[in-house]
Formats: structure tokens, C-alpha cells, sequence
């Protein structure tokens, strides 16, 4: 029995081996999409580019756009000298924000009345349009804040000019709120996800498209001796690629990595381990190439990234889309990945995530291997 | 030559529609993909899991945490322990933890200030900064109503101060509506990963089972076996994006069509000839499926997520943006955003179309001779 499994597994490495073209793919497609997308991707929430037009031009005035300036999220790029620049700069990209000072901006608010300050965001990207809206915002509501204190404290109405509740944030985990730090991480969880299935899913309509599979119907082979041993060997190639993400995530865009890689390798053990049989599950139900490839793609590929947590929070969403986000490996994956590179969590907090990879690969197998009939047709 | 050109389209039609799971999952492509591409984006950001732990227990703090509210705040915990606070956030449970003073009651009602400590997961870049952002705004306004108290204003002796009315206008995508972006998104998405991944896939498959041969030996020119491949996949493509429009874009998301949908069928059938043309010179290039797959990602993946639609050219470097320049989803986003979302006419987007014509007559070109080439060699 131990030998009837070595010899398919044997049989599907000499496969992969022998195709060393395949081979060079299968390992180096997934470095180099990793290293495009996370050059393309990297984002930071900071130096947001805005421009102003200041009609005002008071010292109030100036006060209020330094409150933009002197914070770390804000870029000045440009004084605009009319209204049409700051739409030409916004149509051209060239700012993200841009912020109208009135001509009576420091009268009324002298007064103690409103002023209206027009803000324009570009919203060609809803995420960035939102920080740039909430930090504007922010800035707004704590200037108003500091001139009704002094307005108050002024007129007497008060004792001092201090407002009352002010805000301290921190970021943990990430401190200089770099976006390499999680996605370059959760690249690799997708890349986990994705390119085991998607080769595995070839595997066994392969052989039915070319109709050797019809070896296997006829060898005393039993049905889990083909899963496994299928699976084998693709689990290894994956497991190789596994070290080589790392050492791109660790050294060359050197993301912060506080945890214990031991931890992480066995997680990604259990991740592959599961990919692959989604990969191999897939190949048991379809008849054709074609189809296995496109069901990886679009049953796999995105529910894992929109669901996953991978650019929101998982805690976040609606309740349906929870729901789906717990049926999601990748969902474990990350919540480990995250744990171990930036929060530095060990084994014990990962308990629950491990045993659900390990039912969800227990569970995918044993459907593959239930589903895969010897029989022809 | 019509005939035979007829009769290698029906075998190529019968071919892909016969083949019952991938009809399956054409249609789950083009209806159920896109929807939940959509409703996901439609979650993005928002109601960020709150936890609070509250160290005055007193009314003030009450009041204070009462205005984190939805659609940014859901308040998921109230913390008892300081070390919960660690937990909360290790686990992910919450994205952020308001810590509210024990001396915050007194502070409101005395002269001084309260210092409130807003901890957020900076495993996510973006909803951590925003969260303190929105705190920060929601305590400048708090702040307003202590001072107007403290300065002895009840509500009714109405007194105007100096307010910032921000009047906020969002350019080019009015309401941010996310989830008709990444809908709309998902569906040039579909075409372009289905067409490549279609007509590459048939064309390999050929070549394992030997059936290319039988092609060559037809009286079929190379011209006639190229439409003949393209053809369909124009054909099914079209027929899918009909039904994702009819069925998830404009009953699910209320789309705007605001230009003319002849447009941008028409101009989708010229790309989807670019992406097969592309497919054909990947599967020439091949051995078999599963080199032919990796090649496909090597420039699906890419093309996708570096199309400009998810993050800002700004974002990426200037050598990147050139490479950009080469992908023919690129040229098809802007111009399918143009023609639906701002209703722009051919002529304003003129430049597009060249580009994906362009590209389109070259890749066609390439294959051609290639494939006409190995014709040579082979025989």
C-alpha cells in the first residue's frame, strides 16, 4: 500500500520535473507578480498632495492651511492663483484635495460667525478620497474647536481657552503606518492560495482530457492514493516557493517581521496542504482544462481577496459578508500571518486558526477522494 | 471560404458550449462574480469594530462614546481589564480601542482638558489612520458642546460662534459610490481574464491531442483557423457582459448608463479581439496547458492590478506606468468609465480606442506570423 502511494507520488514529481520549462514557471512567476504588485501597490495614507486657494490671505487664514501642513498626512504641492487652476491641478492628478479659502474667511469667523470653506477630494479612489475627507474633517472641526475656545475665553464666558477633550492616537503594530507591512504579507497569503490550486486543479483533467487517467482506473491504485499522491508533490513545490516569498518579504522589501518564522511555516504547511486539495478538488469535478483553470480563477481567487480580510477588516463588514469570510481559508491564513510578521503572536493564539485550516483540508480531501470514481464516464 | 469559415465557428461554439462546467462557471463569471465584487466593495472601510474601555464611567464618558455611531463606529465590546485591550487587538476583534480616562468626567466639568487615547491596528494601514481621524473630529465637536456649556449657553439661548462650514464636493465619482466602480470593475475584469484564458486554453488543448494537424490539413487557410478561434470567444463575451448589465449592473447597483451602450460593445468586441490575439501568441508559445496558465498570469495578474483602477498612477514608479502603457485593459477602463459613467462620446475618447485597436492589430499581426511560421517548420 506504502509503495502503490510512493509510486504515484514518484510518478506525478518525475511529471513536474521533467517539464523544466513548467518548472522554471511554477517558481518563479509568483516571485516576480509579488515583487510588480507590491512596487505597484505601496500606498501610503501619508503625504496625501493638496493645494489651496486663498482668497482670504490672513493670518488666520494661514493659520488654518498650516493645520494641513504641518501634519504628516498632508503635501502641499501647489498655491493655486485662481479657482480654474485648483480644477485644472485636481483633473490633472496633480492633487488628490484641494481646499478654497473665502475671501472673508478671517471676517466672519472675527465675528464669530460661519465661514464656508470649499474642499474638493477626487474621488477616482474611493479609499484615498475617504482618509483625505475624514483628516480634512478633522482639521476642520479642531480649528473651529480652538476659535470658539478663544471666542469664549475672550468674551469672558470662560476661564481658560484650553478645549476640553483633545485626542492622542497610536498605531500599534505598525508605527510608521507603512503599507508594505501588510501587503506585501498578504500578497503572499493570495500567492498561497492561488498557485498551488490553480496547478493542482490541472492535475487530474489533465489526465482525463488526454485519457490516461484510464490508467488509473484500471491500476489497484485505490481512490486516496491518488489524491495524496497527487497532492505530494505539488505540496512540496508550493512549500519551496513558500521560503522563497519569505526571503522576498524579509529581505528585499524588509517588512517588519517581529515573530517566530517556526510558527509561520507551520501555518503555511497546513495552508498549502488545504490549497492544493481545493486545487485537486477542482480537478475532480471538471472535465476539461479550460474550466478547472477558470474555476480556480474566479471561485477561489476572489472571494480570497475580497472576503479574506486582506484589505479590510474582517470585523468591519456586514454580517453576511462575515459569514463568508469564515468559510475562507485564506480568512486563517492571514489572521496568522498578521500575528506572527507584525504583532509577534506565538502558537497559543493561533490554536483555533490551525485546528479550522485542518478541518478545512480534512473536509476538502475527503470530498476529492469521495468524489473521484474509478469507473469510466 | 464563408462556408468553412462558418463551419470552424460552430466547432469551436459546440466545443465550449458542450462543455457543461465551464458554461457553469461563465455564467457564475459574469452575474454572481461581479455582484459579490461589488457588495464587497460596498463594505470597504466602514464601521470600524470599536471597543471601549472606559475608565470614568460617568455620564460625560457615556455622551462621548454615544457619538461613535454608524456608518463609521460599531461599538463591539465594552473592556473591563486593561489587558483585554491587547487581546481585542491582537485577535483583530476590534480595529480600535478608545481608552477614556478615569479623571474625564472631572476635566469636563472643571477648566482643564481630557486626554483621550485611541489605540487602532495598524495591520491595515488605512482604516487605522481614518479611525483617528474621525475620533479626533467627533472630540472637536464634543469639545464645542462642553465649552458652550461651560461658558453657561443652555440650547435654547442661541449663540453663534466661529464654525468652519466645510462644503465638501467629491470630483469625478459624486457619491463614492464604490460599489458601481468595482462592479463595473469586475466586469472588464471577467472580459479580459475569459478571453485571454479561453481561446489560449483552446488553442493548447489542440495542440496536446495532436488536433492542430488535422486543422492544417483542412483546406482552412491560417487566417480563417485564427477568426475561427476569436470569433466565438468575441461572440460569448459580449453575450455574458449583455447578461451581467441586464442582470447585476443596472438591477443591482443602479449603474448609470449615461453613453451610448452600441459604443461600448462595440469597442469591447475590438478588445476582446486584442486579449484573444494575445491569447493565440501565448498558446503558440506554449508547450502545454500548465506553462501556458503560468504565462497567463505572468501578465493577467499584472495587467489587472496595475490597470490604474485600484491605486493611483501617483502610487507607482514612473518605469511601472510605462509598462502600463503596453496593457490594453488600461486603455479599456478609462474608456468604459468615460462612455458609462460620464457619458463621454467616441471622439473624447478617441485615444483610447486607438490604443486598444493598435494594440489589438499587433498582437493579431504577431500571432499570424508566428503561427504561420511554425506551419513552416512543422511541414
Amino acid at each position: 500500500m506504502a509503495s502503490r502511494l510512493a509510486a504515484v507520488v514518484r510518478k506525478e514529481t518525475r511529471e513536474v520535473l521533467r517539464d523544466p520549462i513548467y518548472l522554471v514557471l511554477a517558481i518563479v512567476v509568483p516571485l516576480v507578480v509579488t515583487t510588480l504588485l507590491a512596487l505597484g501597490f505601496v500606498l501610503d495614507v501619508k503625504n496625501l498632495p493638496v493645494a489651496f486657494y486663498d482668497e482670504d490671505r490672513s493670518p488666520l487664514s494661514r493659520d488654518y492651511m498650516s493645520a494641513f501642513t504641518n501634519s504628516e498626512y498632508f503635501r502641499l504641492v501647489k498655491m493655486a492663483g485662481s479657482r480654474d487652476e485648483v480644477d485644472q491641478l485636481l483633473e490633472s492628478a496633480a492633487v488628490r484635495a484641494a481646499v478654497v479659502i473665502p475671501p472673508d474667511f478671517s471676517r466672519k469667523l472675527g465675528a464669530g460667525d460661519a465661514a464656508s470653506v470649499q474642499v474638493l477630494v477626487d474621488g477616482t479612489f474611493p479609499s484615498r478620497a475617504l482618509v483625505a475627507s475624514g483628516y480634512i474633517g478633522a482639521i476642520d472641526a479642531q480649528f473651529a474647536a480652538t476659535l470658539r475656545a478663544a471666542h469664549l475665553a475672550r468674551q469672558g464666558l470662560i476661564r481658560s481657552s484650553v478645549v476640553p477633550v483633545s485626542v492622542e492616537g497610536r498605531v500599534w503594530y505598525n508605527p510608521s503606518l507603512e503599507t508594505k507591512n501588510s501587503l506585501v504579507p498578504g500578497l503572499m497569503v493570495i500567492s498561497l492560495m492561488f498557485y498551488p490550486a490553480l496547478l493542482a486543479a490541472l492535475v487530474l483533467v489533465r489526465e482525463k482530457e488526454r485519457g490516461t487517467v484510464f490508467n488509473l482506473y484500471c491500476s489497484p491504485v485505490s481512490r486516496w492514493e491518488v489524491i495524496i499522491g497527487k497532492a505530494v508533490p505539488y505540496v512540496g513545490l508550493a512549500f519551496f516557493v513558500y521560503f522563497l516569498l519569505l526571503a522576498l518579504n524579509l529581505f528585499v522589501f524588509q517588512v517588519r517581521f517581529v515573530g517566530d518564522p517556526f510558527v509561520l511555516t507551520a501555518a503555511a504547511l497546513l495552508y498549502i496542504v488545504a490549497s492544493v486539495g481545493f486545487g485537486l478538488l477542482i480537478s475532480v469535478f471538471c472535465t476539461t482544462q479550460v474550466a478547472a483553470m477558470l474555476v480556480t480563477f474566479i471561485a477561489l481567487m476572489t472571494p480570497s481577496i475580497l472576503f479574506s480580510g486582506l484589505m479590510t477588516p474582517v470585523s468591519g463588514m456586514e454580517r453576511s459578508a462575515q459569514i463568508i469570510s469564515r468559510f475562507i481559508p485564506a480568512s486563517y491564513f492571514i489572521t496568522m500571518v498578521r500575528g506572527v510578521f507584525l504583532k509577534g503572536l506565538g502558537f497559543g493564539h493561533f490554536a483555533f486558526d490551525l485546528v479550522t485550516l485542518g478541518t478545512f483540508a480534512a473536509v476538502v480531501y475527503g470530498i476529492a477522494i469521495l468524489g473521484f470514481r474509478k469507473r469510466a464516464g | 471560404m464563408r462556408r468553412r469559415m462558418i463551419g470552424l465557428v460552430r466547432k469551436e461554439f459546440a466545443q465550449i458550449v458542450r462543455d457543461r462546467p465551464l458554461v457553469i462557471i461563465l455564467l457564475w463569471a459574469f452575474t454572481a462574480a461581479i455582484y459579490s465584487a461589488g457588495q464587497g466593495r460596498a463594505t470597504e472601510t466602514m464601521n470600524l469594530a470599536t471597543a471601549v474601555y472606559d475608565l470614568s464611567r460617568g455620564p460625560a464618558s457615556r455622551e462621548f462614546v454615544s457619538h461613535l455611531q454608524p456608518p463609521y463606529f460599531k461599538t463591539v465590546a465594552y473592556l473591563d481589564h486593561e489587558a483585554d485591550v491587547a487581546t481585542w487587538l491582537d485577535r483583530g476583534k476590534a480595529a480600535l480601542v478608545v481608552i477614556i480616562p478615569p479623571d474625564f468626567q472631572r476635566e469636563v466639568d472643571g477648566i482643564g482638558q481630557a486626554h483621550i487615547q485611541v489605540l487602532t491596528d495598524g495591520a491595515l494601514a488605512m482604516p487605522a489612520t481614518v479611525s483617528i481621524a474621525y475620533i479626533a473630529a467627533i472630540s472637536a465637536r464634543y469639545s464645542v458642546d462642553v465649552l458652550e456649556r461651560r461658558a453657561g449657553m443652555s440650547a435654547n439661548t442661541l449663540i453663534r460662534g466661529p464654525i468652519i462650514d466645510e462644503r465638501l464636493r467629491v470630483k469625478f465619482n459624486p457619491n463614492m459610490s464604490s460599489s458601481w466602480f468595482a462592479a463595473l470593475l469586475e466586469l472588464l475584469n471577467m472580459c479580459t481574464m475569459v478571453s485571454l484564458l479561453l481561446t489560449a486554453a483552446n488553442l493548447v488543448r489542440e495542440k496536446e491531442h495532436g488536433t492542430v494537424e488535422r486543422l492544417l490539413v483542412s483546406p482552412a487557410r491560417p487566417v480563417e483557423i485564427f477568426l475561427a478561434k476569436i470569433i466565438p470567444t468575441v461572440l460569448l463575451v459580449l453575450i455574458c457582459s449583455g447578461l451581467s448589465f441586464v442582470f447585476v449592473l443596472v438591477p443591482a447597483f443602479d449603474l448609470p448608463i449615461r453613453g451610448s451602450l452600441v459604443l461600448f460593445f462595440s469597442v469591447t468586441a475590438l478588445y476582446v479581439f486584442a486579449m484573444t490575439s494575445m491569447g493565440i501568441a501565448i498558446a503558440l508559445v506554449a508547450r502545454n496547458m500548465a506553462q501556458a496558465v503560468l504565462m497567463m498570469i505572468l501578465i493577467l495578474q499584472p495587467m489587472i492590478f496595475l490597470s490604474g483602477a485600484w491605486n493611483p498612477p501617483e502610487a507607482m514608479s514612473p518605469w511601472l506606468r510605462g509598462i502600463s502603457l503596453l496593457s490594453p485593459l488600461r486603455y479599456f477602463i478609462d474608456f468604459s468609465f468615460g462612455v458609462i459613467l460620464k457619458g463621454n462620446g467616441g471622439l473624447t475618447l478617441i485615444w483610447d480606442i486607438v490604443g486598444i485597436a493598435a494594440l489589438g492589430i499587433v498582437l493579431f499581426t504577431f500571432s499570424l506570423w508566428w503561427f504561420e511560421r511554425s506551419l513552416r517548420v512543422t511541414t
